[in-house]
This record gives structure tokens, C-alpha cells and sequence, in this order.
């Protein structure tokens, strides 16, 4: 038994160890005292490189500014990147990278779908939270995953529904070809527009081709879409297999309107493909795109021309502008979370975040407990005479897939 | 399919075939000369065609722009077989194929610091609305890549035939120490080959910019080239374009009637049953029976 002293003291111990803040649990991995550790990932090479590359300087944009105006509750952000290649087995690599050597904090995704679809297991395994930026594949939000979060962009399936709706109701068209790439993204937007056109409107598309990602030729697929006889074309891939495709198309005496996902509503896709682009439809992930006149995208683009001074045409693009925004989305929730930062107070703070947007030219975020998608607004454009211009055109069909978040 | 479906995709297929076959022509060079497969050659196509998106930024007329661009893309190649090549000419192959593996890489990394991974498209005089020819569409590109493909194997053959300095090529790809003997300058061969085949790939390189567009992954098209290069015959000029020409159209084909997940299986499931049946390519010289 021990004697009274010894008692004393072990009650003593006890007692001191239980007030001592944060003496419960051990300090969390990625955050100390000045600073917290962000894991980032994306293609900065291969075909997609033009979605991290963008992403990573993006957010770096973001980061300089909060630290500069403080960092987060006195911490300074500090971000490591690492590239994924688009493939889903070096995003897996990368982010074991990040989490396991790197001990970072929190992942923030600026890689594609291909790339994020092979980080997703690992990553629920782990319960870090990884914040989603730009890829859209339904795995990411749907089956719903506590740690999983979508910025940017929204979910592939309500890609589907709009685009749907937009091309039915909107373009008048019920003859629909379909050419897409045979990778993750433009594969899973083909799928969601084919389902939807057949649940919503009782449509299936007169042809649906395919092609490589890096494919040069698209006179197989531009015969047998001509020999269908449709009344639009919805194409989903790279700007420059979207450049390279439509005009390929008016060569061949395909003359009908193109409908683009949302990677090709850039400047970029307008620069590759020339005079042809005249009057191709799509949805703009973004309020303003980098090339408006917008007073609010003009001061944000001289402020990136400043940090980016050598960097070539076609930049910044809507990834810039996406990670950037996402990136204080993150910050603030981080900021909420307060000083007592962990994975289960930050996760809290953006299931509190409730029409969040830096500024005008971000969409605003929302999540809820139950609702992981951040944004669920896409714009649709139209080029006239060069420029992307907004349709003043709205959905009015609910969402199918918001029922189940309900 | 129709006939006109039909026939449009044989010429979508010499046309794309045409891309393969002057790159392969280009691979064929060095080897021919001093037996060194380049793997960056894919990569001085893409250098010759940034070096005439420069040159055009600058302001050169095309006519002036494209001289100036085989040039310094010959320059280029001297510079490469001087500085990467020449020390390792003794090597075993294995390392020679690393070295010039390296440097396509190192190559395609500095253009990236630049341009990163934006593309961009050439103007070009020629370039213009597709020509009808009856019922069918042919891009003036595709036409000015077949033809200029046509009139440089034209000017090669008499090159290896009829110059001194072709002949040496041929005597050194022969034996380089036989052609030494015998009063050959074998580095200044070695060297001329190198800028030949550079400046063959630049042209290459400057022809695709207008159709396909420009970006650092221009130089993946080695892997069609060199497989029509084989298939053809490897260091037969003739052999690399009938190989390429042969490969775009079935690849075309296989496009249309299998889709774009076979288009890729088929060339090198082509490459290996020719190569069982024939190894030394379809127009490549029988090996001695011993």
C-alpha cells in the first residue's frame, strides 16, 4: 500500500497532468506552435500538367498572402508539393509521401480525378482530412467520407444533371453525340450525361465515341459522330485534344455546335483552337474567368502577374483562380478551428463554413455535416466573337443527388 | 462503312502515317551513319518546333523562319554528338541508348521551365481550309507533310548514293574502322549525321506544329516512329516510310472499326508478329545465313 506521501503525489502528478492544456491527447501530426504543414499534390507534368501546375501556384498565391497578413491564430502555413503525374498509383505514392514522411497536416488536392481516384482508400484509411479542389470524381464525396471534402468543383453526377438540362432544355437538341476521353474525368462527365439524358428526358446519345488521352487524330471518331447525325456534340477532355478535335470536325464538314466540359471554358482552349471555338457552349466552374474585365479578376490578376511575372500565355488559368480560392477556404476554416487545431476542430469548422468565398471571384462554399460538396454552381458560357460570355440561362430542375444529402 | 467513310479514313491514315515517317526517317539517320539509336530524337522534334515558335515571335517571315530553324537545329545536333555521343561512342549500346534517353528527358524538362505544358499552334502559309477532293476532306497540312516527306527521301537516297559525303556515311555505318583506314574523317561523319538528323527532326517538328499543335510531349511520337522504323526496316529510308505510312493507316483503321482502347494494342501487336516472321522489318536486308 502506498504511504501517504507517495499518494500525495501521485494524486498531485495526476492532477497537474489532467489541467495542462492539450495534455489529454498527443499534439497533432503536421502543427506546431508557429506553423502548420499542408501536403499538396498534382500533375506538374505529363498532358494535365496545366491543372497542377496552376493549382500548385495558386494556392502558393494564397498561402504567401495569409502568412503575410499573419498566417492562421499565429501559425504559418507552409506547403509541400508533390507531383502525381496524373496517375492514380503516383498519387498514391505522393500523398503516402506527404502524410507518412512529410507528417503534414492536412492534404489539399489539386490533382485530377486519374490522380485523386488512387489516393481515396488510403485516405479515409488514415482519417487526415484531404480538401478537394478540382477533380470531380464521385468518389471523393459520395459514399460520404468525414475526412473527404470538394472545393471547386462539384460532383461528376451534377455535371450530368446540368449538362443535361442545359443541352435538352437549353440548346434544344434531343439528337446528342457524345466524344470523350477514355480517362477518368471526361469519362465519368460522358457516363453522368448519358445517364442523365436517359432518366431525365428518356434520351440516349446517337453515338458515343471515344479517344486516347495525347490522341492527334480524331477521324474515326468524327466519321461515325457525322455518320449519327446529331444536333450537338458534347466533347470532354483536354483543351488540346479539344482544339485539335473541333477542328478536325469543321475539316470534315462536321459543322454542328459543340457543348465542352468545363476544363476547355478557359482562355486556353480559346487560344489552341482559333477562330473554330466560334459559338462552343460549356460551364464555367468559376464566376469570372481569368481574362474578364471584372474589376475584382483585374486587381486579382495584376496581384498573380506580380508573383508570376515570367510565366507563359494561358496563364493563370480557372485552376489558378480555383486553388487560390480553396486555399483560403481552407485557412479559414483553419482559423475558426481555432488554436486547437485538429483533424476532428477543423473538419467541425468546415461543416460550419456557410457561403464562405474570398471574394468575387470565387464561387461560395458551403458544407454541411452531412454534405461534403462544396459548391454546387456552374455558369454557362458561350464563346462570341473570341471571349467566353455568360448565358443568362439557370437550372430549374432539382437536383437528384442534393435528395440524398437531405 | 461507305466507300467514301472508307476512303477518307486511308487518307486520315497516310496522313497521320506521313507524321510517323519523317519522324522515323529522322531516327534512321544516325543509325545509318554511326549505328547510335536516338532516344531523344522525339525530343529534337519538339526542339526544332519551339525553336521556330521563337524564331516566329520574333517576327521572321515564314521563308526565312524556316532555314534559319533547320540551322540551329543542326547546330544543335553537332553540339549533341559532340559534347554526349562522341565521348561514348565505344560504350556498349545499353549505355549509349541511356545516354541519349537522359538527354531527351533533360530536354524535354528545360522546355517545360519555359512554356510549361501550354500548346501552342504554328501559323503557316500553306495552313488553310480543308480541300475537297470529291466527296472528300483533306487538311493542305497533311498534303505539304506528305509531300515533303516524298522530296526528302527523294533527296536522301541520292545524298547516301551519289554525294562523297553520303557514301562515307555508308562506309562508316559499315565499319568505322575499315572507313578510317581508308581516309574517312569518321567524327566529322559522325558529326554531319547527328546535324542532319536534327535537322531533319526540326523539320518534322515545324510541319506537325500547324496540325497538331506545339507542347513538350510532342516528342512521344518516337514510340510510333521508331516502331514504323522497325517495321519498315531499321536504317531503311525507304522502309521507314513505308512503316509509317503502313502504321497510320492501320492504326486509323482500328480506330474506326475496333475503337481507341484496341488503336493502341494493335500497332505493337503488328510490330511483334512482323518481327517474328520477318526480324529484320519488312524491307530491311536478309541477315546472312552462316
Amino acid at each position: 500500500m502506498l504511504g501517504a506521501n507517495k499518494l500525495f503525489l501521485a494524486v498531485a502528478t495526476g492532477l497537474v497532468l489532467a489541467a495542462a492544456p492539450g495534455a489529454a491527447h498527443a499534439a497533432e501530426q503536421g502543427v506546431t506552435a508557429d506553423s502548420i504543414a499542408i501536403g499538396a499534390f498534382g500533375p506538374i507534368t505529363g498532358p494535365a500538367a496545366y491543372i497542377g501546375l496552376a493549382g500548385r501556384d495558386g494556392a502558393a498565391m494564397a498561402i504567401k498572402e495569409i502568412n503575410a497578413a499573419g498566417g492562421i491564430n499565429g501559425r504559418k502555413l507552409n506547403m509541400t508539393f508533390e507531383d502525381d503525374g496524373h496517375s492514380p498509383a503516383r498519387a498514391l505514392a505522393a500523398v503516402k509521401k506527404l502524410v507518412d514522411d512529410d507528417k503534414v497536416f492536412v492534404l489539399f488536392n489539386v490533382a485530377g480525378s486519374n490522380g485523386t481516384i488512387g489516393t481515396i482508400d488510403y485516405v479515409k484509411e488514415k482519417g487526415i482530412v484531404m480538401y478537394v479542389s478540382f477533380a470531380s470524381a464521385p468518389g471523393v464525396t459520395w459514399p460520404f467520407a468525414k475526412n473527404l471534402f470538394r472545393g471547386g468543383t462539384t460532383e461528376v453526377p451534377r455535371y450530368g444533371e446540368l449538362y443535361a438540362e442545359y443541352i435538352v432544355d437549353g440548346m434544344k437538341a434531343k439528337r446528342i453525340g457524345i466524344l470523350s476521353g477514355r480517362e477518368e474525368y471526361p469519362k465519368n462527365e460522358g457516363d453522368a450525361l448519358t445517364r442523365h439524358l436517359q432518366s431525365w428526358y428518356g434520351i440516349a446519345p446517337v453515338k458515343r465515341a471515344e479517344f486516347n488521352i495525347g490522341d492527334k487524330d480524331f477521324t474515326p471518331q468524327i466519321l461515325g459522330l457525322q455518320e449519327a447525325n446529331p444536333q450537338v456534340i458534347a466533347f470532354f477532355g483536354n483543351p488540346a485534344e479539344a482544339a485539335i478535335a473541333l477542328r478536325q470536325a469543321r475539316e470534315l464538314g462536321l459543322n454542328k455546335p459543340f457543348f465542352v466540359g468545363t476544363t476547355m471554358v478557359d482562355q486556353g482552349f480559346l487560344n489552341a483552337a482559333g477562330p473554330v471555338a466560334e459559338g462552343v457552349s460549356g460551364f464555367a466552374l468559376i464566376p469570372l474567368l481569368p481574362d474578364s474585365s471584372d474589376p475584382a479578376m483585374k486587381a486579382w490578376h495584376a496581384k498573380w502577374s506580380a508573383d508570376y511575372p515570367n510565366l507563359p500565355p494561358n496563364r493563370p488559368n480557372i485552376f489558378d483562380v480555383l486553388a487560390y480560392s480553396d486555399m483560403y477556404v481552407l485557412a479559414e476554416a483553419m482559423r475558426h478551428a481555432g488554436n486547437d487545431l485538429t483533424t476532428a476542430s477543423l473538419i467541425n469548422a468546415l461543416e460550419n463554413l456557410h457561403d464562405y468565398r474570398v471574394g468575387p471571384i470565387a464561387t461560395p462554399r458551403t458544407f454541411t455535416k452531412i454534405n461534403h460538396i462544396g459548391n454546387l454552381r456552374l455558369q454557362p458560357m458561350q464563346v462570341k466573337h473570341g471571349e467566353w460570355v455568360q448565358v443568362p440561362w439557370e437550372s430549374k430542375r432539382p437536383s437528384d443527388i442534393l435528395q440524398r444529402y437531405h | 462503312m461507305t466507300w467514301r467513310i472508307a476512303s477518307q479514313l486511308a487518307l486520315s491514315g497516310l496522313s497521320v502515317g506521313s507524321i510517323y515517317a519523317i519522324v522515323a526517317l529522322s531516327l534512321a539517320i544516325p543509325f545509318k551513319a554511326s549505328r547510335v539509336l536516338n532516344f531523344a530524337q522525339g525530343e529534337l522534334v519538339t526542339l526544332g518546333a519551339y525553336i521556330a515558335l521563337v524564331l516566329t515571335s520574333y517576327g521572321l517571315p515564314y521563308a526565312v523562319m524556316v532555314p534559319a530553324t533547320l540551322l540551329i537545329a543542326a547546330a544543335s545536333g553537332l553540339l549533341i554528338e559532340r559534347l554526349v555521343v562522341r565521348p561514348i561512342i565505344g560504350a556498349p549500346e545499353f549505355t549509349l541508348v541511356i545516354a541519349t534517353f537522359a538527354l531527351g528527358l533533360i530536354i524535354r524538362a528545360l522546355i517545360r521551365i519555359h512554356w510549361q505544358d501550354n500548346v501552342f499552334f504554328l501559323p503557316a502559309p500553306y495552313a488553310g481550309p480543308a480541300l475537297a477532293v470529291g466527296p472528300l476532306r483533306v487538311n493542305p497540312s497533311y498534303l505539304v507533310i506528305i509531300a515533303s516527306t516524298g522530296i526528302l527521301t527523294a533527296l536522301l537516297v541520292l545524298f547516301f548514293q551519289r554525294t562523297k559525303l553520303g557514301k562515307a556515311m555508308r562506309a562508316v555505318s559499315f565499319d568505322p574502322t575499315a572507313a578510317r583506314m581508308m581516309g574517312i574523317r569518321v567524327n566529322t561523319v559522325f558529326g554531319s549525321a547527328w546535324a542532319l538528323s536534327a535537322a531533319i527532326g526540326a523539320l518534322a517538328g515545324l510541319l506537325l506544329a500547324p496540325v497538331i499543335g506545339i507542347n513538350p510531349e510532342l516528342g512521344h511520337l518516337i514510340i510510333k516512329a521508331l516502331i514504323a522504323a522497325v517495321i519498315g526496316g531499321f536504317g531503311s529510308l525507304g522502309g521507314a516510310i513505308f512503316g509509317g505510312l503502313l502504321l497510320g493507316v492501320l492504326e486509323t483503321y482500328t480506330g474506326a472499326l475496333f475503337g481507341a482502347a484496341l488503336k493502341e494494342i494493335i500497332p505493337f501487336a503488328i510490330l511483334i508478329a512482323i518481327l517474328l516472321v520477318r526480324p529484320q522489318g519488312l524491307w530491311g536486308a536478309t541477315p546472312a545465313r552462316v
